[in-house]
């Protein structure tokens, strides 16, 4: 019994200075001048996490969503061959928004307003007395946005016409998300939070494990050790614009009685669905801008962190499980692990809005990253690369 | 005082519990969690963790869509259990605290709730 476990080793100081070194500005994570920018430069040209294949699959069906960021109501169809569609919820007449419902199935949407009826292809079908208006009705089609999915994840990109696809959006990561078990999911638990915080303060905390001791002293255990108290990962992953994490666990970790039960359930199952095993397993995936994908098999989760202003964001986290709940078993091992992830998650909120209160008030000029918040740093890289690229468009003339 | 049992007869023991926590919905288990005193968790938690194991069993011997109301009284009782072991197992004296900060993440989805 006296197997050797290999010790921990960090990723050194010097490894991490490869992102950079220097103090980053603090007014990104405040000023509403910044959020404006990044507005442009990251949320109107980036493909943003918005759902996952399981709420539609079949054709006819829909789901609608508001992403404030952009000011937008997005409805995203399956049409009748099973293609997923996504368009501005508004209606081409005079912009009023056509589906008030969340989610459905149709194969048309007419407006309330003066009952204009579009197909499941954003094509507009009838309109009552339309020889009273100077237009072709083929010019009419419900405004486009681009949508697609990969590992189940379904993206929308506001250009309807983007630079990249989703797939070379997300390089080597759309291989591998897709052998994580929320590729596989058919159902998924849903819980969220709104939060005064910027989007990133709020995504930075979920991307360092340096607080995890202070802030999660008991749901936390499970992640560090003797040789590794803060619970570092094992390596850092950078694929501009994304950012991968290799979760370090402990070998030996404390397990309480009754969870155990809860484990051992949730293992038997995972097992069963073929979700033990994978390279990915440890993988926690930051999807530039705003999503985090967990491939581990007994919880797995994606994070997405949408901005509301310059201070105000929602999380909403899902676990994904495969099939639907067929005995008592499976179901407690689902509520168990949605309950343990959740009581984790909902321990930081708070400590986000205690620092995005210290940075409004501008005390601070600068934020200094250590080595192990490299991930935070890198976002901020990504971000303001976009954002003064953006900026020089504008003084040049704008280059679109 | 005892109205008609609620719980199939083996795990009777458990009567005393179901009207606080047999309940439809993940969040209404949560919130209940949140609103229950220390005293109502861990007399809950020691009740049920000694019967969750043999319970589990016995109602992984019919499909979920066919249990009784009684069976699927229980399995709520688990379901709340679930719930109560993050308080009185995980987080003991740390409870309170931690109560405060998830009552800002409202389980909006789960596969346990009705359809």
């Amino acid at each position: 019994m006296s197997a050797e476990l290999p010790a921990f080793a960090p990723v050194t100081k010097e490894e991490a200075a490869s992102i950079g070194t220097a103090p980053v500005p603090a007014g990104p994570y405040y000023k509403a001048d910044y959020f404006d920018a990044e507005r442009e430069a990251v949320f109107r040209r980036s493909w943003l996490h918005v759902g996952h294949v399981c709420e539609l699959p079949e054709p006819g069906d829909f789901i609608v969503r508001e992403l404030e960021v952009a000011n937008a109501s997005l409805l995203i169809t399956r049409n009748r061959d099973g293609v997923l569609k996504a368009f501005h919820n508004a209606c081409s007449h005079r912009g009023t928004q056509l589906v008030a419902e969340p989610c459905g199935r149709r194969q048309v949407f007419s407006c309330p307003y003066h009952m204009w009826t579009f197909n499941s292809d954003g094509e507009l079908r009838n309109a009552p007395d339309f020889d009273q208006f100077y237009v072709d009705k083929a010019e009419l089609n419900l405004k486009p946005v681009a949508v697609d999915a990969c590992g189940g994840m379904l993206f929308i990109n506001l250009n309807p016409d983007p630079a990249q696809g989703l797939r070379e959006y997300l390089g080597p990561l759309a291989e591998q998300l897709e052998t994580l078990p929320s590729a596989k999911a058919t159902t998924f638990s849903e819980y969220v939070y709104e939060i005064d915080a910027n989007w990133k303060l709020t995504y930075d905390n979920f991307q360092e494990n340096y607080h995890l001791r202070f802030i999660h002293p008991k749901t936390g255990a499970a992640t560090s050790g003797k040789d590794n108290p803060f619970g570092y990962p094992l390596r850092y992953g950078f694929h501009n614009p994304h950012r991968t994490q290799t979760i370090w666990s402990n070998p030996q970790p404390q397990i309480q009685p009754f969870q155990m039960l809860a484990f051992g359930k949730g293992m038997q199952f995972a097992m069963q669905d073929g979700l033990v095993g994978s390279e990915q397993s440890r993988e926690y995936y930051a999807v530039f801008p705003n999503l985090f994908i967990l491939g581990s098999p007994m919880q797995p989760f994606s994070h997405t962190v949408y901005p509301v202003s310059a201070t105000k964001s929602r999380g909403v986290i899902r676990i994904y499980w495969v099939g639907e709940d067929d005995c008592a078993s499976r179901r407690f091992a689902r509520e168990y692990a949605m309950g343990l992830a959740r009581d984790i998650h909902s321990e930081d909120r708070a400590v986000i809005e205690a620092g995005q209160r210290g940075l409004n008030s501008g005390a601070l000029s600068h934020i200094h990253f250590q080595a192990q918040e490299v991930l935070c740093r890198h976002l901020f890289n990504m971000v303001d690369e976009r954002v003064q690229a953006y900026r020089d468009e504008q003084q040049t003339g704008g280059a679109q | 005082m005892s109205a008609a049992n609620r719980l199939p007869a083996a795990f009777a023991e458990l009567e005393p519990f179901v009207e606080q926590w047999c309940l439809a919905t993940s969040n209404e288990r949560t919130t209940a969690r949140r609103n229950s005193t220390p005293e109502e968790r861990e007399a809950f938690f020691n009740a049920g963790k000694v019967i969750a194991a043999d319970a589990l069993q016995v109602l992984d011997q019919k499909p979920l869509d066919q249990l009784d109301d009684q069976e699927q009284c229980l399995m709520s009782l688990l379901l709340s259990l679930a719930h109560v072991s993050l308080a009185v197992e995980i987080q003991g004296g740390d409870e309170a605290r931690h109560a405060l900060a998830s009552q800002h993440m409202p389980i909006t989805r789960s596969p346990s709730n009705p359809q």
